[in-house]
């Protein structure tokens, strides 16, 4: 069952602080935080975050396609290593 | 010469006409028979025709294999290119079997790793570094802001991370344990 529309979307405040701090800061910094369960929201676009996976900190970019998903969507706890041939990467 | 790219790998045999079944390690699995004929380690060449799918593999007949025993011969044959046959990238696109390699320096000159990967989680390209006189790995961003240089011929790459991004090793299971955010 999907989580009711009345209650908004979940997010650690502790995370809010940070992004509010981070954002009024101005500074190019990596957040980092253990609440894969928190939702990412629309103020969170631009930031980057580094989202722990059990290990390390992933970095996540957040973007506009990436509201309403849980930031730990974007760090997974399991890495397979595919094998690469033509892939290419846009920088 | 640069390194052969494998684009596939023969993992087993499909029927009693020489049919093989292909794992196709390109992008769009279909494209292994994009580049034309590929070869073996040994340097042989086989020409690829796609028939079909099945168990997730493609399903590829081999000019010159027309019976199961021949195919079944092939098994493990890894389907490979040279790397000069790959299409050129666009500007400010990269390989990644270019990129995996690479030494990653910081922008003061130091040397911080060598790449071993390249990761896309859903939020962008990732590259994962492998520090320098260790195990551990790093991941930054793929992007202009942090790897602002990137130099294929002198293999080498310039890593400009944000703040905080490789505090990782040192800050440890320190502030874990301890920080308001748990």
């Amino acid at each position: 069952m999907s989580r009711s529309v009345w209650k908004g979307p979940f997010v650690d405040g502790y995370l809010l602080k940070k992004s509010d701090a981070s954002r009024a800061s101005g500074r190019n910094e990596v957040i980092k935080t253990w609440s894969r369960r928190s939702t990412v929201l629309p103020q969170f676009v631009g930031l980057t975050f580094g989202v722990h996976n059990g290990q390390k900190f992933i970095p996540v970019l957040v973007t506009e396609n990436m509201v309403g998903h849980k930031l730990g969507e974007f760090a997974p706890t399991r890495t397979y290593y595919g094998h690469t041939a033509d892939k290419k990467s846009r920088r | 010469m640069a390194e052969p790219v494998t684009l596939g790998v023969i993992v087993g045999v499909h029927g009693v006409r020489g049919l093989v079944r292909v794992k196709s390690f390109t992008e769009d699995p279909d494209d292994i028979v994009a580049y034309g004929p590929l070869k073996d380690a040994a340097g042989k060449s086989y020409e690829l025709e796609v028939t079909g799918r099945a168990k997730g593999m493609l399903l590829v007949r081999l000019a010159g294999v027309s019976d199961r025993n021949a195919a079944e011969a092939l098994k493990g044959t890894e389907l490979q290119i040279e790397r000069d046959r790959l299409p050129e990238a666009d500007e400010d696109e990269f390989y990644h079997t270019d990129l995996i390699g690479l030494r990653a320096d910081m922008v003061a000159g130091e040397s911080l790793g060598e790449v071993v990967a390249v990761q896309n989680f859903g939020a962008g390209d990732l590259l994962e570094i492998r520090l320098e006189g260790s195990r551990k790995t790093v991941l930054v961003p793929f992007n202009g802001e942090v790897v602002p240089e990137i130099d294929l011929d002198a293999g080498r790459l310039v890593v400009d991370p944000p703040a905080g991004l490789l505090d990782d090793e040192t800050e440890s299971s320190s502030a874990e344990g301890t920080g308001d955010e748990r």
